[in-house]
């Protein structure tokens, strides 16, 4: 294959990396790399909630009701607003001040181990949606450019940010031999050679690899409490996945999932579904295969629904019978 | 009258009504060939495209198109001949590497430096390079 050409670097809070190989008539893989670096960085500049003039930031504070916003701004409520409306308000996007009454408002500082975390945790229940369903109040004019919510609903771009940017970064390479765009740990892989890539599942412990997955083309998305837990006010461990219904820090049995989905912005809905519904439905929050991974450090692999191939069709016409024996 | 003209055959009633009933026979026989024929060709055509778009449709969905292929022999066949000269030149830097003024650096093939925060490399290898998934 092509030679690949890898960006790495730090943006979102963790590292992030673009590889790509193969040019195109419009692009190098370098040129495209580099390009894609810069439109991450950019990005982090504008959706960042930490950063007081960023377009998030800005729109957070805005008191109109309607405020016009950047099309992919707009692109990023469309995909809050999905999210919610998938998983019943279970992913939702518009828990900013319980996140910042958590203690999540900066720099974390002192971070907390994730056994310290689970031994110090209330006992592990589902999540469950809030009440009050505020994204029920968000509506989105993508055409105009326009968000319409309550002055005062405030969104946070978190995991789903990432996941989408992964996706349009993916749009943009698409034309490449094969590229893979890591957002922290969302990831779109993809190319035009259709080259299985080996994705590998970290353990949130010590950091060994649970699982690898070989595709050509799918998103990845790992969310869990064990890199950024700390403890709040009251001495109580606290991460960035909130029970929407309670707004407080969710236990739930698992401390991480990755989901696989034909997007970066899926999988990223589905992890944390997953995480959030608790050991007995999480596997069903994965259609499209995961990895869990459990607080008594056990894991479980979902494997992704297997493709027809040509040869497994053949084989079934020639071989019906051994087909069959081979099941029984 | 005519000497030469010769007078009606005086066939029967029942006759003539025969001979009706088999000339509308035989045209109904006809009639039903000529849609038999046209509904075999029809069906025999209609047949011979189902099945020509399900081998195609089978062989994309199946991901082995053959135009990919095609591209992937050709890519390979351009990273062999790239790699060729890039040994041949070791010192001049790789072709897509890029350095910018904000620190990150290049590099050539098989190797990769970084300032800390930000790496640029170029890597030539068989397969696609692992990515790695964990939490952010």
């Amino acid at each position: 294959m092509a030679a690949e050409i890898t960006e790495s670097f730090e943006c979102f809070g963790s590292r992030c990396s673009v590889v790509v190989s193969g040019g195109t008539p419009e692009s190098t893989a370098g040129a495209a790399a580099s390009h894609a670096r810069r439109e991450l960085l950019s990005w982090h500049r504008r959706f960042s909630r930490f950063i007081p003039d960023s377009e998030l930031s800005r729109l957070n504070a805005d008191p109109r009701s309607e405020v016009p916003v950047s099309a992919l701004m707009a692109r990023f409520a469309q995909v809050a607003l999905e999210a919610a409306t998938m998983t019943g308000g279970l992913v939702d996007a518009t828990l900013l001040d319980e996140i910042e009454s958590a203690g999540y408002d900066g720099d974390l500082g002192h971070r907390l181990p994730l056994e310290m975390a689970l031994k110090l945790a209330p006992p592990r229940t589902p999540a469950s949606p809030a009440a009050l369903e505020r994204w029920h109040q968000i509506h989105v004019d993508a055409a105009n450019g326009i968000i319409a919510r309550p002055p005062g609903l405030k969104l946070d771009s978190g995991g789903l940010a990432k996941g989408l940017f992964a996706d349009v970064l993916a749009e943009e390479l698409s034309g490449h031999d094969a590229f893979a765009i890591n957002c922290g740990g969302d990831i779109h892989v993809g190319g035009t050679a259709a080259l299985e890539r080996p994705i590998r599942v970290e353990s949130p412990f010590d950091g060994r690899i649970l699982h690898t997955f070989e595709l050509a083309h799918t998103g990845v998305a790992t969310s869990g409490i064990g890199r950024r837990s700390w403890l709040d006010g009251s001495g109580r461990p606290a991460h960035h996945l909130l029970d929407p219904a309670s707004g407080r820090p969710a236990f739930t049995g698992i401390v991480q999932v990755t989901a696989l989905a034909p997007s970066a912005a899926l999988a990223e809905i589905h992890a944390k579904a997953a995480i959030l519904s608790g050991p007995r439905l999480a596997h069903a929050r994965l259609p499209h295969g995961g990895v869990i991974v459990y607080d008594d450090r056990s894991h479980r692999v979902i494997q992704p629904p297997p493709a027809i191939t040509l040869r497994d069709l053949s084989a079934l016409i020639q071989s019906p019978a051994s087909s069959a024996a081979h099941h029984v | 009258m005519n000497p030469n003209d010769e007078p009606a055959p005086d066939r029967p009633a029942t006759d003539r009504l025969d001979a009706r009933k088999l000339a509308a026979s035989r045209r109904e026989a006809m009639r039903r060939r000529a849609r038999r024929i046209r509904r075999s060709v029809a069906g025999l055509a209609v047949a011979l495209f189902t099945a020509a778009f399900l081998a195609v449709y089978v062989q994309l969905a199946s991901g082995h198109d053959p135009a990919l292929t095609a591209a992937k022999r050709r890519t390979s066949a351009t990273s062999l001949k790239a790699s060729a000269e890039q040994t041949s030149t070791e010192a001049a830097p790789a072709e897509e590497s890029s350095t910018s003024s904000s620190g990150e650096s290049s590099s050539g093939e098989s190797s990769s430096s970084s300032t800390g925060a930000e790496s640029s490399s170029t890597e030539t290898s068989e397969s696609p390079s692992a990515v790695t998934t964990s939490q952010s």
